[in-house]
């Protein structure tokens, strides 16, 4: 039988397919968000101590380890981030900071893994899987590593290592650059196989420190062409702690990029490596969607604190100031409980 | 929930569909391998769940609509119906403009009031202390959640170049509070055995599933958590595992006799700790006005008197029970 009720519950169920159809939303975000905050002069993209850094509100993003896909490192280092965002009239410039005893920042060696960091932008309306998208849902990915960054200021080979090795010969290189040979020195590219077909990763001189790639879940990750690399980067470790900015232009000729309007909201998502602990490709730290909104101008320096420096550690006891607070919450809510009904009793 | 109008029925439904289909079932296809059956399977499933989030927040919008003219009504209050009013308002103007800056602030701080609000409701109420207590548990694990988001949107307001002070350890005490919730709500009524045997072997059920999850792969238990209900496993799994079996039996006990308390857990488990959506927010509010509605009618029911033929106006018959705890 149809009563009222029933066609109230349908018309319901009707309306909310058709606003889920068309895509109109009626909740609305009311998580962390990153605020990007306009500049009128230039972007300080190679300059993490740069005054206008300090003077945007940090967020701290937590991670955790990446448990989904096998290989896996359950025992991740790098637990948060914390990330500050800037944008002008043509270009947005991220910058995330994390905790790291150590500098790796070589690859050269087969045991030594990279510090890297990455920032992630959904290229489809909504919020795919948070690690790497899923089928459907293709993610952008610019990944920071510090090898590629140490490599601009000078391009690490084994020689950089071992000084003293000796080598009689590279074939097809040219016999006059001894120990100097390197791809630049090929007669013929093609035997450098890596480097002829155009892996980035073969590159005889990195341009930026950030390789442009986009997935869309797990083993699909593919680097954009050389010619599609947008991406600037610049690394600095100092005090124990990773300092990287990222910067692009808010729009981009190719598909495969985010594209940016400063009137709309988007979600961003990081990732950490931490080479020393052997965290390479899937073993790695990775965060939430966080909503990344552009925000109104900088505001005025009032005075000049130091970049947040503070850590969050979560060790085994890590619930116990939680526990102190709740203990806390309940006597004063139990002690307001009993001085009220003692006056209710007079 | 008998004399609720109709549609909190519907909500409950759409919230657990929203929750379980849409935000848990369809993120495990992340583990499936992808074949295109399996692919399409999951993507009507992702469709249902996405028609079961927008009724679902249609349907909160409509209870927070009924509950605050229901509260202007009977109580002639002021307060409560104004900061729903408002926290709708807020949720239809972020459609337009995002939210940040004081305007997240005030949102926040709306969220705030409402809920502190109704929390001090539970705690002056004349119902028993013990229960007192376990309903204002679930208001406490709220504000929690909604002062660590307050904290950072107002150092973003202030633009403060820092970090909110002590936000993981009230985060932290947040998902605590959560998980003692159920235990504390089931504590007060403690359904015997003898009569909710199938209450406590149903329910039992998939806290061993958590369990053995927990037990076979920790961390993904931990992701498939934070992505459905917000809770990053920080405690000891044992305790979830605890909370989710007496959450289950006092949502059937309280099912059998008509008890809001079992509708206020599942609207609280739908809704998640430190939610991102404002719908999400919304069911946090409508479980805690539940919560409180009932612990005074169960005051008015215990005490007979000409008054309570006036007061018993002032709260829905239907969350007038007796219980069935000590």
């Amino acid at each position: 039988m149809i009563t009222r009720s029933r066609m109230w519950l349908a018309g319901l169920i009707v309306l909310a397919a058709a606003l889920t159809l068309l895509k109109i939303p009626v909740a609305s975000s009311q998580g962390v968000t990153l605020v990007a905050y306009q500049v009128s002069e230039d972007l300080p993209v190679n300059d993490p101590d740069s005054p206008l850094w300090r003077r945007v509100t940090a967020v701290q993003v937590p991670l955790s380890a990446q448990a989904v896909a096998r290989p896996m490192t359950l025992g991740t280092k790098v637990q948060s981030v914390t990330a500050r965002a800037l944008y002008d009239d043509e270009q947005v410039a991220i910058l995330v900071e994390w905790a790291d005893d150590t500098q790796d920042d070589s690859m050269v060696r087969v045991q030594d893994f990279r510090d890297a960091v990455a920032v992630q932008f959904p290229l489809v309306e909504g919020q795919p899987f948070f690690c790497m998208g899923q089928q459907g849902g293709d993610v952008n990915i610019w990944h920071w590593k510090a090898d590629w960054q140490a490599d601009i200021a000078a391009r690490q080979d084994m020689e950089t290592l071992y000084p003293n090795m000796h080598v009689d010969q590279y074939p097809f290189a040219d016999s006059n650059a001894g120990l100097a040979a390197g791809p630049a020195t090929y007669t013929d590219p093609n035997y450098l196989p890596a480097l002829a077909s155009g892996n980035l990763f073969a590159t005889a001189q990195h341009l930026s420190p950030v390789e442009d790639v986009i997935a869309g879940g797990f083993g699909s990750l593919t680097a954009q062409p050389a010619e599609a690399q947008n991406v600037h980067g610049y690394g600095v470790w100092k005090d124990s702690r990773w300092r990287v900015i990222f910067s692009r232009d808010l729009t981009s000729q190719e598909t495969a990029d985010a594209q940016f309007a400063t009137d709309k909201v988007y979600s961003v998502a990081f990732a950490a490596w931490d080479g020393a602990n052997g965290e390479r490709n899937g073993q790695k730290s990775t965060s939430q969607w966080v909503s990344l909104q552009f925000g109104g101008p900088v505001p005025e320096a009032v005075s000049e604190p130091a970049l947040v420096t503070r850590t969050v550690e979560v060790g085994p006891l890590a619930f116990v100031p939680a526990v102190v607070i709740t203990l806390l919450i309940f006597g004063l809510a139990g002690g307001a409980l009993i001085v009220f009904e003692r006056s209710q009793r007079k | 929930m008998n004399r609720l109008p109709v549609f909190f029925r519907w909500l409950i439904v759409a919230s657990l569909a929203d929750w379980l289909i849409g935000r848990t079932f369809t993120r495990s296809a992340i583990f499936m391998p992808k074949s295109p059956l399996v692919i399409g399977i999951y993507q009507t499933l992702g469709t249902v769940g996405q028609v079961a989030a927008t009724l679902t927040d249609l349907l909160t919008l409509g209870a927070l609509i009924w509950i605050a003219w229901h509260e202007r009504r009977t109580r002639s209050a002021r307060a409560l119906p104004l900061a729903l009013v408002g926290l709708m308002a807020f949720n239809f103007a972020s459609l337009f403009a995002a939210p940040s800056g004081w305007f997240a602030v005030a949102r926040h701080l709306l969220t705030l009031a409402a809920v502190a609000t109704l929390a001090v409701r539970i705690g002056m109420g004349a119902d028993r202390a013990s229960r007192k207590i376990a309903a204002v548990l679930p208001a406490l694990a709220i504000l929690s959640g909604a002062l660590y988001q307050t904290g950072i949107a107002a150092y973003q307001a202030l633009r403060v170049p820092d970090l909110p002070v002590f936000a993981r350890a009230l985060f932290d005490t947040g998902e605590l509070l959560v998980v003692l919730s159920p235990v504390l709500l089931w504590w007060t009524d403690r359904p015997t055995v003898r009569g909710n045997r199938s209450a406590y072997v149903l329910a039992a059920l998939p806290a061993i599933a958590f369990a053995a999850l927990c037990i076979a792969n920790p961390s993904l238990s931990g992701i498939l958590s934070i992505w459905s209900i917000g809770l990053t496993l920080y405690l000891p799994w044992p305790l979830y595992a605890v909370s989710l079996w007496l959450a289950g039996v006092t949502v059937i006990a309280s099912l059998r006799r008509h008890d809001p308390a079992g509708f206020a857990i599942v609207l609280l488990a739908a809704g998640g700790y430190a939610p991102q959506l404002s719908t999400h927010v919304f069911l946090g509010v409508i479980a805690v006005w539940l919560l409180a509605s009932a612990g005074e009618a169960r005051a008015v029911a215990s005490t007979p008197s000409p008054v309570n033929e006036v007061q018993s106006s002032i709260v829905p018959q239907s969350l007038v029970t007796e219980g069935t705890g000590p």
